[in-house]
C-alpha cells in the first residue's frame, strides 16, 4: 500500500540522517540565516560567505562540512516550529518549499525570506545567480573567480567532449527518498543538460524531470551505461546482484558489460560553481568502458 | 463485572486529570524554546496590547496553542466517530474510515492539489477542506446508496461493510493516480498529507472544526439510547420504537461530518477511532453515552500525546501523525484481539 | 382486544399467509401452533408491525396499526423474539432498563427504575443485576430478556391495552422453568387489559395453559377455539402429519405421540 511506502520511506529519511541532533554552534551570531536550497548551499559555500549559515534543509550535502550543521528537516515535509527554533534573521528558499500552509505561517510571523533571481538553468543563468548572491554577500570578487573557473571548465569539458564521435546512452536511476522508489531521469531533467555536456545522450524521454522506473522503460532505453545516485547506489549495497533485481537493468548491455557507476545527487540536479569539473569527470565515467564499479 | 459500578466513577475524573496535563505539556514543549513567563504574557499582551508582542510570544499563540486546542478536537472528533461506527455496525472492527469517509475525503484533497490551480472557483483557504468535505459525502453516499437492498430499501450491516471496503478501494486508487499524474511538489504533498499532520494548525481550522465536532457530538449523546438498544439487534430496536433508517442516516451523517472536516484540514489519521472506543469498553462497558463522553476526553489525550511525541522525538524535525498513531495503535489492536474474556 | 382482518402475505410468488383473520382478546393467553413452515412467524411479525402484509389489516383496539407510528406503539406493545443476538458485554440491568427506552428521554425516571426493577423481581433476575450478560447460561440470558419485555409493559396505560407478543420464547428453558413462565404469564394476565399472543411448539403446553388455540397450516388457519374445538385427532393429524393420543384427565387433556 502506497501509504506504508511513504511511512517506511519518511521513517529511512529521518531516521537515516544523524544531523538532527547537530548542534549549533553559532548561537552568539547576530546574523542567523537559515537556507533551504542545496543549491544555494553549495554556492554559499564556494563563495565563502558561509559565516552565519546556522542550518540548512537535508537535500544540501555539499560541501562535505556542510553535514555537521543541524538541518531543519525535507525541504518539502517542513514544520515552522523547526525553523524558529533555529532563531533565523533570514530565510534563503528557492520557491521550492513546502507544504504550504508552513509557507503562510512564516510570512504571518513576518519571518524575512529571501530568494534569489529565478534564472535558466543553463551555465549563463547559473552565472548570473552565482554574481547575484557575490554581490548580496559582498563577495563580489570570489564570484567572478567562481564564474570564471565554470566558464573555463565548460569550455575545455566542451572541447574535451569533441574527442567522442560515440554517442553513448545513458539511463540515470535515482532513488526517490519521498516517494521511496526508483526513478529514472528524463530528458528534461539538469542532468541531461551534463550528459549532453560530457557527450552522451540521456535514454529516456518525458514531460517530467523523473519517472517511476520499469522494465519497459529500461528495455526501451536500451543504454549503454547505467548511472546509480549515491543514495540509491548505497541501498543496494553496491552489489552487482542486487542492481541486477532492478526492473529491467538484468537484459541490458550496460549490465553486459558492467558499465554500471556511482554518481553523487549534488553533482547531477543543479548547476552549480563545480558543474564544468563534473562534467569532465563524468565523460571519463561515461566513455570508458568495461570497468567493474 | 461488578467492577464496573465502581470504577466507572473514577474515570472521567482520571481522563479529565490526564487530559490537562497532555494538553499543558503540548503547549510547554516543542521545537522552539517557549518559557512559561512567555505563555502568560502572550495571552496577556493578545488581549490587550498585540502590536507589543515578541516572535515567541506570537509563536505561541499563532502556531502552538491553536496547535493543542486542534489535538483535542480532532481526537475527539475521530474517538467519538469510532465509537458511533462500533454501535452502528455492532463490530469492533469498524473505523470511520470504513464508510468511505476518509478515502473520499483524501480523494477531494488531491484533486485539489493536482487541479486546484486549474479551477476557477477559488476560495483561497477554504478550497481545500470543501474539496475534501465533498470527497467525504460523495463516497459515504455512494456506500450508503449502492448497499441498499433493491426489494426492501434498508441496508443491513454486512452490505454496508462489503460495499464500504470496495469503495475504499475504489477512492483510494484515485488518490494513487493523481499522485501519478502529478508534477512533482504536489505528488509529494499528497502523500505526505495522507499520513496526517496537525502542523497546519490556525485559529481559523480551530474554529470550523470547533463548531462541526461541538455539534456533531451533542447530537450523537442524544442517539446514544438508540444506539445501545441497537445493540441487541436491529428488529429488537425497532420494537423498541426507534426508527431504524432514521437513526442510521442521522449517525452517518454526524460521522461524516465530524471526519471529513477534520481530515481536509489534518490528513488521514488511523487507528484513533478503532482504539478508544475498545480501551473504554474494557474500563467501563458498552454504554454508549459513557462511551461518548469519555471517547472525547480520551480521543483528545491520544491525540495530543501522539502530536508531542511526533514533534519531540526527532526534534527539530516533524514525524508525520500517522506514523505514531500506527506504531502506538497496531500492538494494542493486537493485544485487545488476543484478549480471551473480552466478548465482542 | 387485538384483531388481524383478511391477512395475506406473499414472497416471491409463494404465498405464505393467506387471508388469515383472527381476534386475540385481552386478558386471554392466546397461542399460536402449527408445523414448521405454517407460517406462524410470518404472522407474529406481521401483528407486530415488523412487515407488512400484502392485503388486510391488523388493527390494535380499533386503531390501524399501519397509521401508528413506531414510538407510540412501543409504548403498548413489546415483543420476544426469537433468537436474540447480543455480543457486547452489559450488565443484567443494563439489558432490561432497554424495556424502558420508550418511555423516557436520556435518562430514566423514578417510574422507569421502578418498573424495571420489578420486572427483574417478577423473573427471578435480581441477583444477577450486575453481572454481565454474557456470562451467563442460556436460561439465564432468556429470562433477562423477559424481564426486559415486562418492564416494556410493566405500567398500564390509560384508555389502552397493552400487547405482550411472544415467539418462541420457551425454547432454552428447561421443563421447570417452562412451567414458571407460563403460570407468570397466567399472574401477568390478572390484569385484564393486557393481550398476550405466542407462538409455542408444545402442544401440552398449549392445551394446558391458553385460553385460545389458533392452528396454522401451510400458511391457511386450519381451526381456532378452546382447547377441545382445535386440538381433535382430525386436526393435529392433518397439520402435523402424526396421529395423537388423547388423554383426558378431568379438565386437563395430553397429547402423546408413537
Amino acid at each position: 500500500m502506497k501509504k506504508l511506502k511513504v511511512l517506511a520511506g519518511a521513517c529511512l529519511l529521518l531516521l537515516g540522517c544523524g544531523r538532527f541532533s547537530n548542534k549549533d554552534e553559532k548561537q552568539e551570531h547576530t546574523e542567523r540565516i537559515v537556507c533551504i536550497s542545496k543549491q544555494y548551499s553549495e554556492i554559499i559555500y564556494a563563495l565563502n560567505a558561509q559565516d552565519n549559515i546556522v542550518a540548512v534543509d537535508v537535500s544540501s550535502t555539499y560541501p562535505p562540512e556542510i553535514k555537521k550543521l543541524p538541518t531543519v528537516g525535507y525541504h518539502r515535509a517542513l514544520s515552522a516550529e523547526a525553523i524558529l527554533a533555529m532563531n533565523p534573521t533570514l530565510i534563503l528558499q528557492d520557491n521550492n518549499i513546502g507544504p504550504e500552509h508552513v509557507v503562510k505561517q512564516l510570512n504571518d510571523l513576518k519571518i524575512p525570506m529571501k530568494n534569489f533571481g529565478k534564472y535558466q538553468n543553463t551555465i549563463p543563468g547559473t552565472d548570473s545567480l552565482i554574481r547575484e548572491m557575490g554581490a548580496y554577500f559582498h563577495k563580489e570578487q570570489r564570484a567572478d573567480s567562481l564564474c570564471m573557473k565554470l566558464e573555463k571548465d565548460m569550455k575545455t569539458a566542451l572541447e574535451s567532449a569533441k574527442q567522442y564521435t560515440d554517442s553513448t546512452k545513458v539511463l540515470i536511476i535515482h532513488f526517490g527518498q519521498a516517494s521511496n522508489i526508483y526513478l529514472v531521469m528524463t530528458k528534461k531533467s539538469t542532468a541531461a543538460k551534463m550528459i549532453e555536456w560530457a557527450g552522451g545522450k540521456m535514454a529516456v524521454n518525458d514531460e517530467k524531470g523523473m519517472k517511476q522506473i520499469s522494465p519497459e522503460i529500461v528495455a526501451a532505453s536500451d543504454p549503454d551505461v547505467i548511472l546509480l545516485t549515491d543514495f540509491g547506489y548505497d541501498r543496494l549495497g553496491g552489489s552487482p546482484e542486487k542492481i541486477k533485481e532492478l526492473p529491467g537493468v538484468a537484459s541490458t548491455k550496460a549490465y553486459a558489460n558492467k558499465r554500471i557507476y556511482r554518481i553523487e545527487e549534488h553533482d547531477m540536479v543543479y548547476i552549480g560553481p563545480r558543474t564544468g569539473e563534473n562534467v569532465l569527470n563524468l565523460q571519463k565515467l561515461i566513455h570508458q568502458s568495461g570497468k567493474t564499479p | 463485572m461488578e467492577k464496573h459500578r465502581r470504577q466507572y466513577r473514577g474515570i472521567p475524573l482520571i481522563l479529565l486529570l490526564l487530559l490537562v496535563v497532555v494538553t499543558l505539556l503540548s503547549i510547554r514543549y516543542g521545537a522552539v524554546q517557549i518559557s512559561v513567563n512567555e505563555i502568560f504574557s502572550s495571552l496577556r499582551k493578545y488581549f490587550t496590547t498585540p502590536g507589543t508582542m515578541t516572535l515567541n510570544e506570537r509563536i505561541f499563540m499563532e502556531i502552538r496553542l491553536p496547535r493543542a486546542i486542534l489535538c483535542l478536537l480532532v481526537g475527539a472528533s475521530l474517538a467519538v466517530g469510532g465509537v458511533l461506527m462500533q454501535a452502528l455496525f455492532r463490530n469492533p472492527i469498524v473505523e470511520p474510515g470504513l464508510v468511505g469517509t476518509s478515502s473520499g475525503a483524501a480523494f477531494g484533497a488531491a484533486l485539489y492539489f493536482v487541479m486546484g490551480a486549474t479551477f476557477k472557483f477559488n476560495a483561497g483557504e477554504w478550497t481545500l477542506p470543501f474539496a475534501a468535505c465533498a470527497g467525504g459525502i460523495l463516497s459515504t453516499s455512494l456506500v450508503f446508496t449502492l448497499s441498499q437492498s433493491k426489494q426492501t430499501g434498508k441496508s443491513s450491516i454486512v452490505a454496508l461493510l462489503l460495499t464500504g471496503i470496495a469503495i475504499n478501494a475504489l477512492f483510494m486508487s484515485g488518490v494513487g493516480f493523481l499522485s501519478y499524474i502529478a508534477r512533482d511538489p504536489q505528488a509529494r504533498s499528497i502523500t505526505f498529507w495522507n499520513l496526517g499532520t496537525l502542523s497546519g494548525a490556525n485559529w481559523h481550522s480551530v474554529i470550523i472544526i470547533g463548531i462541526s465536532t461541538v455539534m456533531c457530538i451533542a447530537v450523537a449523546l442524544k442517539y446514544s439510547k438508540h444506539l445501545n438498544a441497537l445493540m441487541i439487534g436491529e428488529e429488537e430496536a425497532g420494537y423498541l420504537g426507534i426508527n431504524i433508517k432514521r437513526l442510521k442516516l442521522i449517525v452517518l451523517l454526524i460521522n461524516v461530518i465530524m471526519v471529513a472536516v477534520a481530515t481536509a484540514f489534518v490528513g488521514v489519521i488511523s487507528f484513533i477511532g478503532l482504539i478508544v472506543p475498545h480501551l473504554l469498553r474494557i474500563l467501563h462497558g458498552s454504554d454508549n453515552r459513557s462511551l461518548i463522553r469519555n471517547g472525547v476526553l480520551m480521543g483528545g489525550i491520544l491525540l495530543s500525546s501522539a502530536d508531542l511525541t511526533a514533534r519531540m522525538l526527532l526534534k527539530p524535525a516533524e514525524l508525520p501523525i500517522g506514523i505514531v498513531t500506527s506504531v502506538i495503535g497496531v500492538p494494542v489492536f493486537i493485544i485487545l484481539l488476543r484478549k480471551k474474556n473480552y466478548f465482542f | 382486544m387485538l384483531s388481524a382482518k383478511n391477512i395475506t402475505y406473499k414472497v416471491g410468488g409463494k404465498t405464505l399467509l393467506d387471508n388469515i383473520s383472527v381476534d386475540f382478546e385481552e386478558g386471554n393467553l392466546n397461542l399460536i401452533i402449527g408445523p414448521n413452515g405454517a407460517g406462524k412467524s410470518t404472522l407474529i411479525k406481521i401483528i407486530c408491525s415488523q412487515i407488512k402484509p400484502e392485503s388486510g389489516a391488523v388493527h390494535y383496539a380499533g386503531k390501524n396499526i399501519a397509521a401508528t407510528s413506531l414510538s407510540e406503539l412501543a409504548q403498548i406493545r413489546s415483543v420476544l423474539s426469537q433468537n436474540i443476538e447480543l455480543a457486547f458485554p452489559l450488565t443484567v440491568k443494563e439489558v432490561v432498563m432497554m424495556g424502558r427506552y420508550p418511555h423516557y428521554d436520556g435518562k430514566p425516571g423514578q417510574k422507569d427504575e421502578a418498573a424495571c426493577q420489578e420486572a427483574m423481581d417478577f423473573f427471578d433476575v435480581s441477583a444477577m443485576a450486575d453481572r454481565n450478560y454474557m456470562t451467563l447460561s442460556g436460561g439465564e440470558k432468556q429470562r433477562v430478556h423477559f424481564a426486559r419485555v415486562i418492564a416494556q409493559i410493566w405500567c398500564p396505560v390509560t384508555g389502552s391495552n397493552r400487547y405482550l407478543i411472544l415467539d418462541e420464547p420457551l425454547t432454552f428453558l428447561d421443563v421447570h422453568y417452562q412451567f414458571d413462565f407460563m403460570h407468570k404469564i397466567t399472574t401477568l394476565l390478572k390484569s385484564k387489559d393486557i393481550v398476550v399472543i405466542g407462538v409455542v411448539h408444545d402442544l401440552n403446553l398449549a392445551a394446558r395453559f391458553a385460553d385460545k388455540i389458533i392452528l396454522l397450516n401451510n400458511g391457511k388457519l386450519l381451526a381456532s377455539g378452546n382447547k377441545n374445538e382445535v386440538l381433535t385427532k382430525e386436526n393435529i393429524t392433518t397439520a402435523y402429519r402424526l396421529e395423537p393420543v388423547i388423554h383426558r384427565e378431568k379438565e386437563k387433556m395430553y397429547l402423546f405421540f408413537g
